[in-house]
């Protein structure tokens, strides 16, 4: 298993390099320049501010620069916060995304997994077709529906939670953007835990077991659930990474300082480091955690071999 | 209970359940058919202001059922209009993605090997790039036409097609009758057109149909950030994100176009469930 | 600076505000009587006391992240408010917004305007207890003026000797026409009179830096460890993205007067958002709320939501150089005159902006230079309108087909060129599309003159009409119509020689007729400042310039229902 882990992690570097020069090519290729702005700048000062950030000098020099400061772990200056790298801002934000992310992921597991298997052992029922009614409506409503609302109601009508800001281990300030980013991932996991679930009762070996008399509870927890893990850990694994990296709608709608938020406005800006650099750093993430989520399937289910 | 009373629900939870997917696209066909006839039949147009009637409520008074937008042109035109776009963009975007992604699954899927290795490879790294950006630099260069919103979307959203396709091509391969053809001679691209692709029209058309809500959605989310189609049309998205805005002071705005999206999606959504649940046998 | 959000979008509100100047004055700050604050009682359920709260913490909006902290790189809005309280120039802005002695306590000036002594205050320091001296305002300048230094606004250094010629790379900064005379004493040397150095001297492109932590720390400096600054406040945090948090200044020279401990801003480039979080009682202070919402505002917060004059002018530019447009006179004019701005304005920006029918917001003093069609009543004006653009040979057979170029905003000022070209449409049969084009690919398509009709806006540096007039200079970098008339230069030129304001004003009034008539631009209204204030926030006044200093703020006490 390590020397595999070692492996897909070397065959990962590859796969970087060619999103850093997608991302690199793509931004440089853009009209439009990071200090472009409704005021004209002098020349001069625009050559001097441009050969700050060697943005005079050829594409493919710019470009091994990068790549040079890159392997170092330097991901640059950021072209739009002059005094601020960009390694400095990924490690501002980064910590808020994590909290907010693997909050939001724990009450979507959570929430969505006990509503998915409910939903399977009652199937039919009307529980099953409310529960995975409500679950489709999660899906459906668009997070900038959602996240505005639930400021409306809690913050504004009820003055319960803050409208936004961030203020680090306040667990009012995470509240309510956690529960619209977990909105979705909820109705999904709930989607999947039911499908799953269904699909493994209704295998021979459940089948088995509920015919050795076993109570349905002890099948579920012990024989049913590990299998349904499968398709709820290939779906976590990226899902993971993008919650991670952040849902730009509830950054921007709670006006919350994650990387979603910078990444936007840092495509807008054509700034062309921290673009890079985020880009670089979500690649990163998915493909880790693609690895883990293929580790797992392997720990849960020991027919998988790992090649 | 007895084996025969749960052989008689399980039928008729599945009727049950065709009859949802029924409903949905009984729902569907209704939003489509308005969509396509009332821009016809109303006295309006979705692009002339009027002053004296800025962002009202739903009235009876001017036939206004819906209200106004504040602009004061009638929103159920509006968001008509905004079906039409939604509609078209997610047709026409899951078209590209299903068009990009069997062909790629199933042409990797069968040749295997190295080839097969190196476009799923492809695939995974594409899978790692964030596309917000690739789509914001595609807009810019090249102008927000529709065109290029579908394209776009449809590039991106390929992917998952391509693995299911991909992994439902290396079970086909096993097959006898794929191994019959083999014998008699089929080999490369007719094979893959003539044996594989029709065989695989069932997934297909799940996964299409699955993929034009997300479609519908993403698009909703560029509209969201101020890239989508441009105005005076306007996608059901962009009507729900300026509706966002103004939620508090005149709430029709956000809900009228995100009860209709929110409805497209959730009828797509269950179609494809429901297609799911007739024509993939597994799962029964 | 763009209107809408300027946050995603406007990248950078390059067009600075500031200066001060300002209709009434009363210049010192003073306590409230203990009357005046139950007189102006609030409108949503806050009591108020007379007393000043025990918590003097304020929490503000702020539209966008500042690019830089530092004054002199700043180059929008949202970093003049930060640099505005973290640093003092020669003057500063008072309350209203208008030049009063900031570390120059006095000054004299030559005879012919060009030489002016300031006298440096001996209680100035900086916030690590050294005291602010000339020398430091030397430094900054030639800092500020020296092209390796990259500052966007070193051009706003212009009035001063050499200036220019240092910016281009021309000469080395040393000649900057700034000295210290002593550690208290500063001589400034202009190339001509300039009646609003005054207030130029109190924007921040003007204050001074503390040379001993720049040179340490480069770039650096501006974080919060290492910042030293000479006002009010000194930077505590600074989440990009999030918040900027200040706090009292205890070596500030005035710091008995200052009554605010902690003042935090918060980047909400949403302006919904930023009303949102006003009524969760989050906010005390927005920069900013949207036109659409301020009818509905006033219904809930009353007197809360304020508005007044602001220095900006908000127009689309046509390019006299491409086509349509180029040596198409009547067809500009046509474009001018079929856009009915009463209703429109009032309609679509719910009256909160001023219709604009000339080139320069109103000033005090200066009589704005309304051209003859105003007061037409709508018919005659759509009639001039229709015969103008059948004269430039365009018909119901053969209509003017044309694209104007927006910023990708919000749905709130996409409605309103909705409204415009609608209006186009209705009158003159005109068939102009929208398209909508990200901000930075507008600025830059603009500035290299590609697009014959676009969305333009212009806010005044400082409260003189050169601010405005020099844009229409020919060649000027800002001029995105390449409108060029040699008259014109030759009355700015004029204007530029002359001391005295009231022949300059006129000098500039004769300009700014010849612009109209010649139609480059088609004016559409006048800016407001837009604040949401809760009752209990005190010390500060709408201005024309629309600066709002945290140093003459405080709160009263208060209690929600």
């Amino acid at each position: 298993m390590l020397r595999y882990t070692v492996r897909r992690l070397l065959g990962a570097l590859p796969t970087l390099l060619v999103i850093v020069t997608l991302a690199f090519l793509l931004l440089h290729a853009a009209p439009g320049g990071p200090f472009d702005s409704e005021k004209r700048m002098m020349p001069e000062i625009q050559r001097s501010i441009e050969a700050r950030y060697h943005l005079d000098e050829p594409l493919w020099r710019q470009y091994l620069r990068y790549l040079g400061d890159l392997a170092h772990g330097d991901l640059g200056p950021s072209f739009q916060y002059r005094s601020t790298s960009v390694n400095e801002i990924i490690a501002q934000g980064l910590p808020v995304d994590a909290t907010i992310g693997l909050t939001a992921i724990t009450l979507a597991l959570s929430i969505g997994g006990t509503v998915g298997i409910n939903a399977a052992l009652r199937r039919g029922t009307r529980w099953d077709y409310g529960s995975m009614a409500v679950a489709m409506a999660g899906i459906s409503v668009p997070v900038f529906v959602v996240a505005p609302l639930l400021i409306l109601v809690f913050a504004i009508k009820l003055h319960w939670l803050p409208a936004g800001d961030w203020v680090h281990g306040s667990p009012s300030h995470l509240l309510l953007p956690a529960v619209a980013l977990a909105l979705p991932y909820t109705a999904y996991i709930a989607r999947l835990m039911r499908a799953g679930t269904i699909d493994v009762l209704n295998s021979p070996f459940i089948r088995t077991a509920r015919a050795k008399g076993l109570p349905l509870r002890l099948i579920v927890w012990r024989h049913a659930l590990p299998p349904t893990l499968t398709p709820l850990v290939s779906f976590l694994g990226p899902a993971i990474a993008g919650l991670l990296t952040g849902s730009i709608v509830v950054e921007t709608v709670f006006g919350l300082p994650g990387i979603g938020r910078y990444f936007i406005t840092a495509a807008l800006n054509r700034d062309y480091t921290l673009v890079i650099g985020i880009t670089v750093l979500y690649g990163a993430l998915i493909i880790l955690f693609n690895l883990l989520a293929d580790l797992c399937y392997a720990w849960i289910d020991p027919r998988v071999r790992l090649r | 209970m007895s084996a025969a009373a749960g052989l008689w629900r399980q039928a008729l939870q599945r009727l049950r359940r065709q009859r949802m997917s029924v409903a949905a696209a009984l729902l569907l066909a209704t939003i489509m058919l308005a969509c396509l006839l009332l821009p016809l039949l109303s006295p309006y147009d979705y692009f002339t202001p009027h002053f004296e009637l800025l962002s009202r409520g739903p009235m009876l008074a001017g036939g206004h059922i819906l209200g106004t937008d504040p602009l004061g042109r009638d929103l159920l035109l509006r968001v008509m209009w905004g079906c039409r776009i939604s509609l078209a963009v997610g047709v026409a975007a899951s078209l590209v993605s299903v068009l990009i992604g069997v062909s790629w699954g199933a042409t990797a899927g069968y040749v295997g090997g190295a080839t097969d290795a190196l476009m799923m490879r492809a695939v995974d790294i594409l899978y790692s790039v964030p596309f917000v950006p690739f789509v914001i630099v595609l807009t810019v260069l090249f102008g927000r036409e529709l065109w290029l919103i579908f394209l776009a979307i449809g590039a991106v959203s390929w992917l998952d097609i391509a693995r299911i396709v991909r992994g439902e091509t290396l079970s086909l391969k096993q097959r006898e009758f794929i191994e019959a053809a083999r014998v008699s001679g089929v080999r490369g691209a007719a094979m893959i057109a003539r044996h594989i692709v029709p065989n695989l029209i069932g997934i297909v058309i799940i996964y299409a149909t699955l993929a034009i809500p997300t479609v519908i959605l993403f698009e909703a989310f560029l509209s969201f950030l101020g890239l989508g189609v441009q105005s005076p049309l306007a996608s059901l998205g962009s009507l729900v994100a300026d509706g966002t805005s103004e939620m508090q002071s005149h709430p029709h705005l956000l809900i009228v176009p995100a009860l209709f999206l929110a409805a497209i999606i959730y009828c797509f959504n269950y179609l494809g469930d429901g297609l799911r649940d007739a024509l993939d046998p597994r799962d029964r | 600076m763009t209107a809408g959000r300027s946050g995603v979008l406007s990248a950078c509100a390059a067009c600075l505000i500031a200066g001060c100047g300002s209709i009434d004055a009363p210049t010192a700050m003073s306590v409230p009587a203990p009357g005046s604050a139950a007189a102006s009682a609030p409108t949503q359920s806050v009591t108020l006391g007379s007393a000043l709260a025990g918590e003097q913490a304020v929490a503000r909006g702020l539209d966008d992240m500042p690019r830089s902290l530092d004054p002199l790189l700043v180059n929008d809005v949202p970093g003049q408010r930060i640099a505005d309280d973290l640093f003092e120039g020669l003057t500063s802005a008072d309350i209203s917004g208008k030049a009063a002695p900031g570390v120059a306590s006095s000054w004299e000036s030559s005879a012919d305007g060009k030489t002016w002594l300031f006298h440096l205050r001996p209680d100035a320091r900086w916030s690590n207890g050294a005291p602010v001296t000339a020398a430091d305002f030397v430094y900054a300048w030639r800092r500020e003026v020296d092209p390796r230094t990259g500052a966007q606004y070193a051009e706003g250094l212009a009035p001063i000797e050499n200036a220019l010629a240092i910016a281009t790379g021309n000469k080395p900064p040393e000649s900057l026409g700034v000295a210290a005379i002593d550690q208290r004493t500063l001589r400034v040397r202009l190339n001509g009179p300039t009646p609003y150095l005054l207030d130029l001297l109190a924007l921040q492109y003007l204050y001074p830096v503390y040379e001993p932590a720049i040179t340490r720390y480069a770039d650096a400096w501006v974080r919060p460890e290492h910042l030293v600054c000479n006002g009010a406040f000194v930077l505590r945090e600074n989440v990009i993205g999030s918040r900027i948090t200040l706090q009292k200044n205890d070596k500030y020279w005035d710091a008995a007067h200052v009554r605010l401990q902690r003042v935090t801003y918060y980047v909400l480039p949403s302006r919904a958002d930023q009303a949102a979080r006003f009524l969760a009682n989050d906010l005390d202070w927005t920069d900013s709320f949207a036109a659409n919402q301020r009818t509905w505002l006033k219904s809930i917060v009353g007197e809360q939501a304020v508005n007044s004059p602001y220095f900006g002018a908000y127009f689309l530019g046509m390019n006299v150089q491409l086509p349509p447009f180029k040596d198409n006179l009547p067809l500009r004019q046509a474009l001018v005159l079929a856009l009915d701005r009463e209703p429109l304005v009032h309609y679509m920006r719910q009256g909160m902006y001023q219709p604009a029918y000339t080139w320069m917001p109103p000033l005090p003093g200066y009589e704005l230079p309304v051209p003859d069609w105003q007061g037409l009543g709508d018919d005659a004006r759509h009639a001039l309108a229709r015969r103008l653009y059948a004269q430039a040979g365009y018909s119901e057979q053969h209509p003017l087909r044309i694209t104007l170029y927006i910023p990708s905003q919000d749905g709130d000022s996409r409605h309103f060129f909705e409204a415009i070209t609608a209006s186009w449409f209705s009158i003159l049969g005109a068939e102009v599309r929208l398209y909508e084009e990200e901000f930075k690919v507008l600025a830059q398509e603009r500035n290299l003159h590609k697009l014959p009709l676009f969305y333009d806006a212009w806010i005044g540096d400082y409260p003189d009409p050169y601010t405005f007039m020099q844009i229409r200079y020919s060649g000027n970098g800002n001029n995105n119509a390449v409108y060029s008339n040699p008259a014109f230069d030759q009355l700015i030129d004029a204007a530029g020689q002359e001391p005295d304001n009231v022949n300059r004003y006129r000098l500039f009034q004769q300009a700014e007729r010849l612009l109209n008539d010649d139609a480059p631009y088609i004016p559409l209204y006048y800016y407001a400042t837009r604040h949401l204030v809760k009752p209990y926030l005190r010390g500060w006044q709408s201005n024309v310039m629309d600066r709002n200093l945290s140093r003459y703020m405080y709160l009263l006490e208060h209690q929600r229902r």
